[in-house]
Parts: C-alpha cells; sequence; structure tokens
C-alpha cells in the first residue's frame, strides 16, 4: 500500500528507510489509521525524522493525495526568491540599487515596488542562459554591476553565496539554504565541534573512590578495608586566543569571532585572551582598545608550552606588514623584528597552535600573506568544518 | 516479555493542552512500541508531554536526565562493590555476600524495566550526551533487554515502557538512532493554543489581561537579535509575576510598559536588546 507514495517521497530527497515504511504498514495493519489525517500524521511521525523535511513531505503528501500539482521546475519560487532579495536589497541602500539597475536614485525612487521587480524580471528575461563575465547580464564575476561577485562595487547580490553558478542557479537550491554549514556558526555548533577539545586532569579534591585500588589495597592489606580516594577528572586545558580586532578588514566577521569568543569565555577554564592588529608585532593587548595593558611576545616564553594556541584573524595584508621589521601600521610604533619572525616565535614555543581564518577557505590563494602565514601556523577555516577540523590538529600532536 | 497494548488512548492531561496531531503521534508510537523523539525549542513543553503522558494514563514517570559524562551502563545498573566489600570484612548484614545480585542496583533505565507495572521512560536532553551513548542506549531499547556482566544475568523488560526523548540539538542525531524512532517536531504555539494554555493555568485570568498579555508577548518574539526567544514556559512565568505584583494592572501592559522583562529574557545580552527595543515601541 502507498508504495507510490513512499517513492515520490524519496525522490523528492525526503531519507526514507524501508525499515521505517514497513512500520507504517505495521500501524497500518494494527488499525491505528482510521481517516486521512491519521495517515498524515502517522506517515510523517513514523517516515520524516527531521522537521527541515516538514515543508516538503507537505507538498508531496497534497501532490499524491490531495492530486496537487508538485511544481516540477522551482522557476516562479526562484523568481520569488530572487525578487524577495531584490527588494530587501533596496530597502538596505536604495542609491546602490539604482546604480546596480542603471537608473537614477530619483527613478527608483519613483518605482513602486512591482514596478521595480518587472524591471528587474524584463532584464532576467533578456538573458538566454548562463551568462558570466560580460558586461550587461545578470551573471557573476562580471562588471555587470546587478549579478553576484561582479566588480561593479555596487554589484547587487542575487541568491547565495556560491561562485561560479549564476545568479538564478544559486537561488535555485533553495531548499538547502536552511540547513547548509555556510550559515553563521552558533554558540551551540561551536560546542559540539569545541566539545573533543578537553584534557582531563585530576583536579580538586579527593572525593572519587577508586574500586580497583581499593580491593587491591583491602586485600594487600589482609582484608582490613583501605579505601582509596582519586581526585576528580577535570578539563584543564590552557587557551590562548589571539584576536585580529583591528582594521575594517575583520569587521564582517564581527559576529562570528564574537560567538566564537563567547562560547571560549564559558567554555575553557584557563582562557587567555589578547588582541591584535592585522598581525603580531613586539606586543599584544589584553584589552580590546589595544591601548592599557600591553603584553610584549619575548613575555609568552615563561607560558606553559602545552597551552594551546589559537589565533583568529583574516591573515590578509600588505606583504611588507608582514615581511619588514618595520612594517607596524601606526607611525611612531618603532619594530625591530618583521612580524613574520614574532609569528616564528610563538610558534615555536607552542607546539600545539592553529589560525582560525574567518575568509572562506577558496579565498585564501588570493592573498599572499595568508600563504605565508599558513607556512607557520595551520590554518583552518572559521565554520563547523573547519573548526572540527583545527581541534583534531591541535588533538593530534598530544 | 511485553504486555498487551493498552486499550487506554492518550487524551491530555490536567495541565497539559494537547494538540490532536500530537495525541495520535503518541498513541501511534505507544501501539508499535517505539521511542517517540521530540524536538522543538525549549519551554515548548517536551518534557511536559512525559508527565502528562504519565499523569493520565496512570503510569509511574521515570526520568532520566542526561548528562554528557553519562556511561550507558550507569543507566542501566551499578554493582556497589563497595558495600560488598564492606559485608564481607564485617559481615554484620543481611545481605549474602556470595550473592553478587544483591550488589546491583537498578539505574533508570534498568528500573523501568524491572517495574510490575508498565511506566513511562524519559529520556530528556538526549544530545547531551556523545553519539555512541545514544545509539548504544537505542539498541538497548530496542531489545528491550541488557546484560549484567558482574552475574552474567539477561535482564529482560517485564513491560514495554512509553519512551520518550527529548532533544534540543540544532543539528541531527545520528541515522541509526533515528531509525529506531518516531519523530516529531514541536512547533511553537500559536495565539489560540496560547490561550489555552494560559486558560489551563490560570483558570481565574481575566479575558482583557490574557489577551494584553499575549499581544505583548509575541511582539516582544519578534524583537531582532534575540538569541533565546521566551517560550511557553517564561510566559506562563511571566504572567505568575505579573499576578504577583499588587501594583500592577492591565492598563500598564497596554501603555507600553513591559515589567520583569527578566522573567522572559534569560540572557544579559537578549535583557538589553529587549529592553531597548520595549522602548523604543512604547
Amino acid at each position: 500500500m502507498f508504495v507510490e507514495f513512499f517513492y515520490t517521497l524519496r525522490k523528492r530527497g525526503i531519507p526514507v528507510s524501508p525499515t521505517s515504511f514497513l512500520r507504517l504498514q505495521k500501524a497500518l495493519s494494527l488499525g491505528l489509521v482510521a481517516g486521512i489525517d491519521d495517515f498524515y500524521t502517522a506517515a510523517r511521525c513514523i517516515l520524516v525524522k527531521s522537521e527541515r523535511y516538514f515543508d516538503l513531505y507537505d507538498q508531496t503528501f497534497a501532490h499524491c493525495f490531495r492530486g496537487a500539482a508538485l511544481a516540477e521546475d522551482f522557476s516562479e519560487v526562484e523568481l520569488a526568491d530572487a525578487v524577495r532579495s531584490l527588494l530587501e536589497e533596496w530597502l538596505k541602500s536604495p542609491e546602490e540599487l539604482a546604480a546596480a539597475l542603471g537608473l537614477s536614485k530619483e527613478a527608483v525612487g519613483q518605482m513602486t515596488p512591482e514596478e521595480l521587480v518587472r524591471y528587474f524580471l524584463d532584464r532576467l528575461k533578456d538573458q538566454d542562459g548562463a551568462h558570466h563575465g560580460g558586461s550587461r547580464w545578470i551573471g557573476t564575476k562580471g562588471t555587470s554591476p546587478v549579478g553576484h561577485s561582479g566588480h561593479h562595487p555596487g554589484g547587487m547580490r542575487v541568491g547565495g553565496a556560491s561562485r561560479g553558478k549564476s545568479a538564478i542557479k544559486v537561488a535555485m537550491e533553495r531548499r538547502y539554504r536552511d540547513y547548509t554549514q555556510q550559515g553563521p556558526l552558533t554558540e551551540v555548533q561551536m560546542g559540539e565541534a569545541l566539545k573533543r577539545l578537553r584534557r582531563m586532569v585530576p583536579s580538586g579534591p579527593k572525593d572519587v573512590v577508586n574500586v580497583d585500588k581499593t580491593v587491591y589495597e583491602t586485600i594487600r592489606n589482609g582484608g582490613e578495608i583501605e579505601i582509596v580516594f582519586d581526585r576528580h577528572l577535570a578539563d584543564r586545558l590552557k587557551v590562548i586566543l589571539m584576536i585580529d580586532n583591528g582594521g575594517w578588514s575583520m569587521d564582517p566577521y564581527i559576529d562570528l569571532v564574537q560567538t566564537l569568543f563567547n562560547y571560549a569565555r564559558s567554555q575553557f577554564k584557563d582562557l587567555t585572551i589578547y588582541y591584535f592588529h592585522n598581525t603580531v608585532y613586539s606586543r599584544v593587548w589584553l584589552d580590546p582598545t589595544r591601548h592599557h595593558k600591553p603584553e610584549l611576545i619575548e613575555e609568552f616564553v615563561r607560558k606553559d608550552p602545552e597551552t594551546r594556541l589559537v589565533f583568529v584573524g583574516d591573515a590578509s595584508m600588505a606583504p611588507y606588514e608582514l615581511m619588514h621589521a618595520d612594517g607596524a601600521l601606526y607611525v611612531g610604533q618603532r619594530e625591530m623584528q618583521a612580524s613574520i619572525d614574532r609569528l616564528m616565535f610563538l610558534a615555536g614555543i607552542f607546539r600545539h597552535s592553529a589560525w582560525l581564518n574567518p575568509q572562506p577557505e577558496s579565498d585564501w590563494t588570493g592573498t599572499w600573506s595568508i600563504g605565508r602565514i599558513r607556512e607557520i601556523f595551520p590554518m583552518f577555516e572559521l565554520s563547523l568544518d573547519g573548526l572540527e577540523k583545527a581541534v583534531q590538529h591541535l588533538r593530534s600532536r598530544n | 516479555m511485553t504486555s498487551e497494548i493498552k486499550p487506554l488512548p492518550f487524551r491530555g492531561a490536567a495541565k497539559y493542552v494537547l494538540d490532536e496531531e500530537l495525541a495520535r503521534i503518541v498513541n501511534i508510537s505507544m501501539a508499535l512500541e517505539m521511542p517517540l523523539l521530540l524536538k522543538g525549542e525549549p519551554g515548548t513543553g517536551k518534557t511536559m508531554l512525559a508527565h502528562a503522558i504519565a499523569e493520565s494514563l496512570k503510569m509511574p514517570l521515570i526520568v532520566l536526565n542526561v548528562k554528557s559524562s553519562m556511561k550507558l551502563v550507569d543507566a542501566l545498573y551499578q554493582y556497589d562493590t563497595l558495600t560488598r566489600l564492606n559485608d564481607s570484612r564485617f559481615g554484620d548484614s543481611k545481605r549474602d555476600v556470595s550473592n553478587i545480585e544483591e550488589y546491583i542496583r537498578m539505574g533508570r533505565i534498568g528500573q523501568a524495566f524491572v517495574s510490575e507495572v508498565r511506566t513511562v521512560l524519559l529520556i530528556d536532553e538526549i544530545d547531551k550526551a556523545d553519539t555512541d551513548f545514544q545509539d548504544d542506549m537505542l539498541d538497548v531499547l530496542d531489545q528491550m533487554q541488557f546484560d549484567i556482566i558482574e552475574i552474567d544475568k539477561t535482564m529482560a523488560a517485564r513491560h514495554r515502557p512509553v519512551i520518550v526523548i527529548t532533544s534540543n540539538a540544532k543539528k541531527d542525531l545520528s541515522d541509526p538512532f533515528l531509525g529506531r524512532c518516531n519523530f516529531h517536531h514541536i512547533a511553537f504555539p500559536d495565539t489560540d493554543m496560547m490561550r489555552r494554555i494560559i486558560g489551563v493555568h490560570f483558570p481565574d485570568l481575566s479575558k482583557d489581561l490574557a489577551d494584553a498579555c499575549l499581544a505583548v508577548f509575541y511582539r516582544l518574539r519578534e524583537f531582532r537579535g534575540i538569541e533565546k526567544k521566551p517560550a511557553t514556559r517564561e510566559l506562563l512565568n511571566w504572567i505568575r509575576a505579573l499576578r504577583a505584583d499588587p501594583d500592577f494592572n492591565a492598563r500598564t501592559l497596554s501603555s507600553g510598559t513591559v515589567p520583569y522583562l527578566g522573567v522572559l529574557f534569560k540572557k544579559s545580552g537578549d535583557l538589553s536588546l529587549a529592553a531597548q527595543q520595549a522602548c523604543r515601541g512604547r
């Protein structure tokens, strides 16, 4: 029964297992399902295992049992999607949008939202097929203002962040949008990733009975009871977090870093946070304003070499800032050593270190300084995946 | 091993407002003898559902609060070595030292298995434990038996408990785990549902005040940038707080002032954000 329904669900991308389908049959044969409403609920709770498929399930159910047409292609939805992002863009910065559509600001101002959308759609229709790198149509990597990743400063963004696809293609992938790992990391997700970065060592009062040792000692003692207590195992991992909080280049990632920071502060007992701008020179700062509490890099020799050193920064700067002995951005800050030597010095002290970069890994090759820093510190993307790898790395060299 | 299916369907409890869909799901899971996995925003009554099932079907409730450091065996049974050691040294207890079984104590899952009557077993916040724990536990719950290695004995469940599992996790549990559960996501209640929920908890609350509270509450949930939105639990506590305040009346709410924001927003960041936006909305 309902085999077709089962396969339609699978075809629509809901992972339905045969076992659960058989279970649904069992529910049916038990006489638990009295009507279509019952069937709807029963099938959903037995077959669908995540709320993210609920919407898809509803569509499929309506198709199979109510005869609703299943949208075979998503064109209407995508357009609606594109239109929505267009309107959002419009609300954010009318000037940029005006420039993007090649209209004057006044002209855009006089258009109703409907007119604006129609103008945009007309322009979309002119385009026949994916088009990249041109100068007029909507696409990517072009100089046309409408599209994504273009060179035009006011380039309007349609759809997601994927490279090398037409914007409308990206919009088509809306089904994945809710749960891709590209979305902002939440504290919970970071917790999942960082949970394994622990070093359990005995600490505190001796209040846990070690049963094996107690039995052993008791027998050694000729049957006279000898209870052996141990200390609790607790996480005593030392972590130094160095955060690049200067300059505009880190601005887009503030939220991301903030989340990491919040998590780290609540999770690691022994956490010190230092701040720097772009890269490390003779000192780093304990206060975010980088003014009151400087600490000399040389002082770090005194720290426990088992401490995990984690940098967070985009590692993007001009080559001279990294390589030249006097490369610091600030006038009047005299330096004896190039920043790259400072970084190597730190890498020499702490065996376990990693650099988390909030930029996507695909962009790294474009920046020269990232390549140099990667030679010193293993670099990971500040994403769920990257964190996972970073944690693995920080543990592996134990 | 397992009892016959109780014909008694679940219809909700005194303090729990049940929507029909959820009632059906509970009844189907009970009939199929499958654990029911519940997800949803914190404070939407996942845990309360188990309490309600137990109350309405008059079954004892056994709660296993999962902790991150928990091992599966802790939930099943515990072998009390120390008491046995003590008894063997002093021999002043009535227990038979050579009989290890007398030193086995049941954990929560074990208690549900050996219970004389059918029980409701609530496994709360399963996502706290690691994946191995989850999968192993489901094996036990699937087989309805576990081994006690110390006495080489297999414990089988007398009655298959009604199992409710809750999870707050954003990310999914493992596939084998999901394969063995029925799944339901408790959506956040809409205004009508919420009005019924309030009605159950505060039968003497005037309609005007309830409406005013709800309006403010749903407006607060819309605030931007809030990390932990207030849920049903917060709303109920908030109404309780408002009623405890002798100076409070419904006019305060309609004028835009929101007293006791701290009851609704639990994170300091959220609280200050909400306070700002509440002022602006005035």
